[in-house]
Formats: C-alpha cells, sequence, structure tokens
C-alpha cells in the first residue's frame, strides 16, 4: 500500500540557515532514504521550492452548468494568487512516497524521518487505482 | 522547469457533482497529460479523514488523526508537469478538472543541483 508523507517545515526560518549546515542536514535525509531502498519502502521523494514562490487558481464567482458533454464555470473567473493554498505556521516543502503493509507501519517511517524533528509530517495513503507507480 | 500541480477541492461538492461526466473529463485529462507534460498521470490520495499527522516535540512523538491543516478545500491529489514557464503551468491547471471544485497550487519542484 502506497503512503505520502507530507514534510512541513517554517521554510522562512529553513532559508536562514547557512548551505554548508544545510548540505550536512539533507544528508541524513539521504541515509533516511537509503533505509527506506533497504527495506524496499521506497516509491519516490522530491523537494519543493519554497511557499512564497508558489501561485494558486481559483475559479470566482459563476455556477457549475453542464454543456455539451462537459462542465463549464459560467460568469465565473479563473484567479492567479500569489503563495500557496493554506496560510499556515509550516508550509509543505517536499514529500516521500513509501510502500508499507499498513498506516502503523507507514507511521513508523515517518516517525524515524529526520523532517519530523523539526515539523510535522502528514500521512495519507493513495485512493485505490490512483496510486504512483 | 517541473512544477508540481496540488489540488486542493471540496470534498463533499466533488461528491455532488455527477460523477460519470466528471470522472470522463479526468480521464481525457489524463489523456492529455501522458501525451504532453512527461507522461505522468495525475494521482489520487484517500480523502484528508483518512490522513494522520506524526508531529515530534523533543523525545515525544505525537500521533495525531486528521490532516496538518483544515481548511476549507483538503488536499485530494496531484500531478506533476513540465513547463517552460510559469504562464505555461498556469494553461495545465486551467485544463484540470478541479479547478471548478476548489484550486490548484502550483509549485516549482526543487532542483538539489542548485543546492539547499
Amino acid at each position: 500500500m502506497k503512503f505520502m508523507l507530507m514534510l512541513y517545515a517554517d521554510d522562512k526560518a529553513g532559508a536562514q540557515i547557512p548551505q554548508a549546515e544545510m548540505a550536512k542536514v539533507m544528508e541524513t535525509m539521504s541515509a533516511y532514504q537509503a533505509a527506506l531502498e533497504k527495506a524496499g519502502a521506497f516509491v519516490a521523494t522530491s523537494a519543493l521550492a519554497p511557499s512564497w514562490e508558489a501561485r494558486t487558481l481559483r475559479m470566482e464567482g459563476g455556477e457549475i452548468a453542464g454543456r455539451d458533454g462537459t462542465f463549464v464555470n459560467q460568469g465565473g473567473e479563473l484567479k492567479v494568487h500569489d503563495g500557496p493554498y493554506a496560510d499556515t505556521r509550516e508550509q509543505l516543502g517536499g514529500y516521500y512516497i513509501i510502500d508499507a503493509p499498513g498506516m502503523d507501519e507507514a507511521l513508523q517511517w515517518a516517525a524515524r524521518c529526520p523532517a519530523a524533528q523539526w515539523g510535522p509530517i502528514e500521512v495519507r495513503p493513495y485512493h485505490a487505482g490512483y496510486a504512483p507507480n | 522547469m517541473r512544477y508540481m500541480m496540488l489540488i486542493h477541492h471540496d470534498e463533499t461538492a466533488l461528491s455532488q457533482a455527477e460523477q460519470k461526466q466528471l470522472w470522463a473529463d479526468y480521464a481525457a485529462f489524463n489523456d492529455a497529460l501522458a501525451k504532453a507534460a512527461g507522461g505522468e498521470t495525475g494521482v489520487r490520495l484517500q480523502p484528508a479523514s483518512a490522513a494522520t499527522t506524526v508531529r515530534a516535540t523533543g523525545d515525544r512523538t505525537d500521533v495525531i488523526d486528521g490532516p496538518y491543516a483544515d481548511t476549507k478545500e483538503q488536499f485530494a491529489g496531484y500531478f506533476f508537469v513540465e513547463a517552460a514557464d510559469l504562464d505555461e503551468a498556469i494553461a495545465w491547471a486551467k485544463r484540470c478538472p478541479s479547478h471548478r471544485y476548489g484550486s490548484i497550487e502550483i509549485r516549482p519542484v526543487h532542483d538539489p543541483k542548485s543546492g539547499w
């Protein structure tokens, strides 16, 4: 069963950490990835650019209506906003996708992740049939 | 540049939409993605209610039911696109059926070659 471990951290605080120190921190993340790989639990990982580089699209106003075999929003306008979807104390900074027998095992992997030391990790299973390979 | 497109939608509104049409739209969108934007289709997570959040404080690890952020719309899934710039990524977000039920966050993926 595939799970997404969503790593949240204060990205403004993270940006203040000197490069050399951050490189060492990333080595602990590489070691964690190696442990996942050794256990056959690793699927994928990515780090995201800071949340202030995000843009969020939102349809504003209008009504959703069926037309010509699809749905369209009539009268609404698609707006592009600066920043991430949610304005939160910590921000999504990256993720691991892992393969684990169940939520308990996935939580054990999350607790072992170095990122659990500096921010919360949300663990979510994938919808059946829509998980990554 | 590689962008992660994070879909946040209102789970209740989505469940009330005409399902056959919605998923036909999604199938068409995924086909277009697979052909044009690097061969990857989108993925879908289980509802936010199936999430668990781990937070470590010193030696203590708290395990909390539910997602990290309690929001009007919920993080539901994502897809990746290879796009020349933000405008091209925005065009892909506009094609995603979920933009009708919430919002789509566009985040550049960090390139490790550019350092930390």
